[in-house]
């Protein structure tokens, strides 16, 4: 090599992935930047909300107490909304809460306490930079350029993100498809900590998460999401590009409509909009991932197309911790090996498809396809609330056994039985 | 010989919200480094080189400003140096307690030959730090200077002024207050936050400055100013030339244009 590179690793982004490929790499004694164009990491962050935490504690072992988490998450509403009905499963574990497998989180307090300890661990952390490109010898990636400023490192890792500009520029990965991706729109409320807890039934630090589907969309698949944190409520919907254009509807519109249904109009009443934005959520699977190592670079975290959307869960930063731990691992390697090229680099992408993110991501391969069933977001709410309503709404006619109840419902909707039982095998096997 | 800047590591007032009633609630405001001052570092850093003199950036605040990214960040725009005076006590102090421990720490660091800062602050606007600085330091004050040159010796500062451009020449230590157009600050590039990263951070708490902050007036309320009382003309814009001839007699009518 020409030059003696600046750093061990560039890594480019201060998110989840980001701070803790730094993190894992600076603590192994490698001399790491962490670059951040935000003002501060987290900043600009729009995600979510909820983090399956579990890889997370094997990093940091008191996580938990130590990181500025919100609240732990142990209930689980599964909610189908009609326009002035809805179906759903509540679903509440205290084994939830004693495993601690799930919070929220509010990102901007999160990421800046993940740089932290990246910083006392000894990468040198850069927020308020933004890097315009990357340095190419050859085929090989040697550094970054921001401004007029270059930096060289052995390996760069791109973790800038569900866009990751940085790959698509180089001409290292394509433009994802309108079906691969969704937009996310997200508020965040302000309410007193007492009505929060009041309103949800929660106790002490522990909290419930909303997934909810069909009208909050107004048909376009997707799904809308409640979360609890102290403060806060996050509500927002990620509707999936392709449809949206399709139905041609506004996410705002959309949004609005959504905060407008009765039951989301509860949950959130004489809350305080604090924040409202949106953003592009992955929603490709296992199909979009693509190539993640090249010379001298490697992708991580939603940068390399790790979101599992599963219509029940919505994962993405324990996806992004796990592809740190693999990355870390395998870019130590290659350093130590003196080899960072696409095969030096390769154990990253063998310890991904090894650990708990490949396995998933191979598991759910099916699920972004199932999901793009239109009945999933219309119909089959609506053929529930009126089973229900056969049920529920004794007006003196006389009643049937439930079975013929739902015939007769099934018939009434258009839906053949077929249909339904397919769409049910599906699922099953999707998810 | 040292030139100093007083900056303010503050509350970003972008994320600063109004309330109906006025007040401004700055409690979910992160805080940064003061765009005033940045701008106070950027006419530092030409004046200091221009001198061969070294730049000593000075702050006083509560923990935050000893935070690297606070240090960095400050670092990175250009100062050779900074003194950081971090203690809870001083968590959003007002004018006099600052102003007062900036004092010591300048008599401290010996051979300043010029304090520069921003002429106001960024949260509360109130430009009183600079003359009062002064006052405590027994030195000039020039407030609203656009453009400083200072050759070692002698200072030479142009200020503006409603009724003019005034420019003046001293020797000796002074206060001196730019104007936010003195200078463009440029956004710290990647050499730079490396170069911040090794550059000295002295932290001092309040007990090596004195102790207790100086006594502060006590604010009794605060509410946005009551400004003339709108018209609520409405000017028809269908047409570009007639609501822009309405606009000019309106705004005659108003005594607004003569």
């Amino acid at each position: 090599m020409a030059d003696e590179p600046d750093f061990d690793v560039i890594v480019i982004g201060a998110g989840v992935a980001g701070t803790v490929t730094a993190y894992l790499l600076a603590q192994q004694g490698l001399s790491v930047v962490l670059i951040e164009r935000g003002e501060a990491p987290g900043s600009k962050n729009f995600s979510g909300g909820i983090m399956y935490c579990t890889a997370m504690k094997s990093v940091f072992p008191n996580f938990l107490d130590e990181a500025p988490v919100e609240r732990l998450i142990d209930r689980n509403e599964i909610v189908f909304l009609n326009a002035d009905s809805w179906v759903g499963i509540d679903y509440g574990d205290r084994r939830l809460a004693k495993a601690g497998t799930a919070v929220t989180v509010l990102r901007a307090h999160v990421d800046a306490w993940l740089a932290e300890q990246a910083e006392a661990a000894g990468a040198m952390v850069m927020p308020g930079v933004k890097v315009d490109a990357l340095l190419k010898e050859g085929s090989r990636i040697v550094g970054v350029k921001a401004g007029e400023d270059e930096l060289r490192a052995r390996v760069v890792v791109a973790a800038d993100g569900v866009n990751s500009f940085i790959a698509r520029d180089a001409g290292l990965r394509p433009k994802p498809a309108t079906d691969q991706q969704a937009l996310g729109v997200k508020a965040l409320f302000k309410l007193d900590r007492a009505v929060i807890e009041d309103r949800f039934g929660l106790d002490g630090n522990r909290g419930v998460a909303y997934s909810l589907v069909g009208d909050c969309s107004q048909g376009v698949g997707g799904g809308g999401f409640v979360y609890t944190n102290k403060e806060t409520l996050s509500v927002g919907l990620v509707l999936r590009l392709d449809d949206l254009v399709k139905k041609g509807k506004r996410s705002t519109d959309v949004f609005d409509h959504f905060l407008e249904h009765p039951l989301v109009d509860a949950m959130v009443r004489g809350g305080e909009l604090i924040e409202y934005g949106s953003h592009l959520v992955n929603e490709g699977g296992e199909k979009m991932m693509g190539q993640i190592v090249f010379d001298g670079l490697v992708l991580v975290g939603d940068a390399s197309g790790l979101t599992l959307n599963t219509g029940l869960t919505v994962r993405g930063m324990d996806l992004a911790t796990g592809a740190a731990i693999a990355a870390a691992k395998g870019i130590a390697e290659a350093i130590a090996k003196g080899d960072t090229s696409a095969t030096g680099l390769a154990a990253y992408k063998r310890e991904l498809d090894a650990s708990f993110v490949g396995q998933d991501m191979h598991t759910y391969a099916k699920a972004p396809h199932f999901l793009e069933n239109e009945r999933m977001y219309g119909q089959y709410g609506q053929l529930m609330a009126d089973v229900l309503h056969e049920v529920f709404c004794l007006d003196t006619t006389p009643r049937k056994h439930l079975l013929p109840t739902a015939r007769g419902v099934l018939k009434q909707s258009g839906i053949k039985l077929t249909r339904l039982g397919k769409d049910g095998m599906e699922g099953v096997r999707a998810l | 010989m040292k030139i100093v800047v007083a900056y303010q590591w503050a509350p970003d007032p972008q994320e600063a919200t109004v309330g109906e009633s006025g007040t401004v609630d700055f409690s979910r405001a992160k805080p940064a480094m003061s765009d005033y001052d940045a701008t106070a570092i950027e006419v530092g850093r030409a004046v200091a080189s221009a001198a061969g003199a070294s730049l000593v950036g000075v702050t006083v605040g509560g923990a935050s400003v000893a935070q690297p990214v606070a240090t960095k960040a400050a670092l990175s725009r250009g100062l050779d140096e900074v003194v950081v005076v971090s203690d809870p006590a001083f968590e959003s102090a007002g004018t006099l307690p600052v102003a007062t421990v900036l004092a010591q720490v300048v008599q401290g660091l010996g051979d300043v030959a010029l304090v520069i800062a921003g002429d106001t602050s960024i949260d509360n606007g109130a430009r009183l730090l600079p003359p009062v600085l002064g006052a405590l330091l027994g030195w000039p004050v020039l407030t609203d200077v656009q453009t400083l040159q200072f050759d070692g010796t002698a200072a030479t500062a142009a200020r503006t002024l409603p009724e003019g451009v005034q420019t003046l020449s001293l020797t000796g230590p002074a206060v001196i207050a730019v104007s936010a157009d003195s200078a463009k600050p440029k956004a710290p590039g990647m050499k730079d936050v490396l170069a911040a990263g090794k550059k000295p951070v002295t932290v001092k708490s309040a007990a090596d400055v004195g102790g207790a902050p100086a006594p502060e007036g006590v604010v009794r309320s605060t509410a946005k100013p009551s400004g003339p009382a709108r018209k609520g003309i409405k000017i028809d814009t269908t047409d570009p030339a007639a609501a822009a001839a309405e606009l000019l007699s309106a705004l005659r009518a108003a005594g607004a244009l003569s």
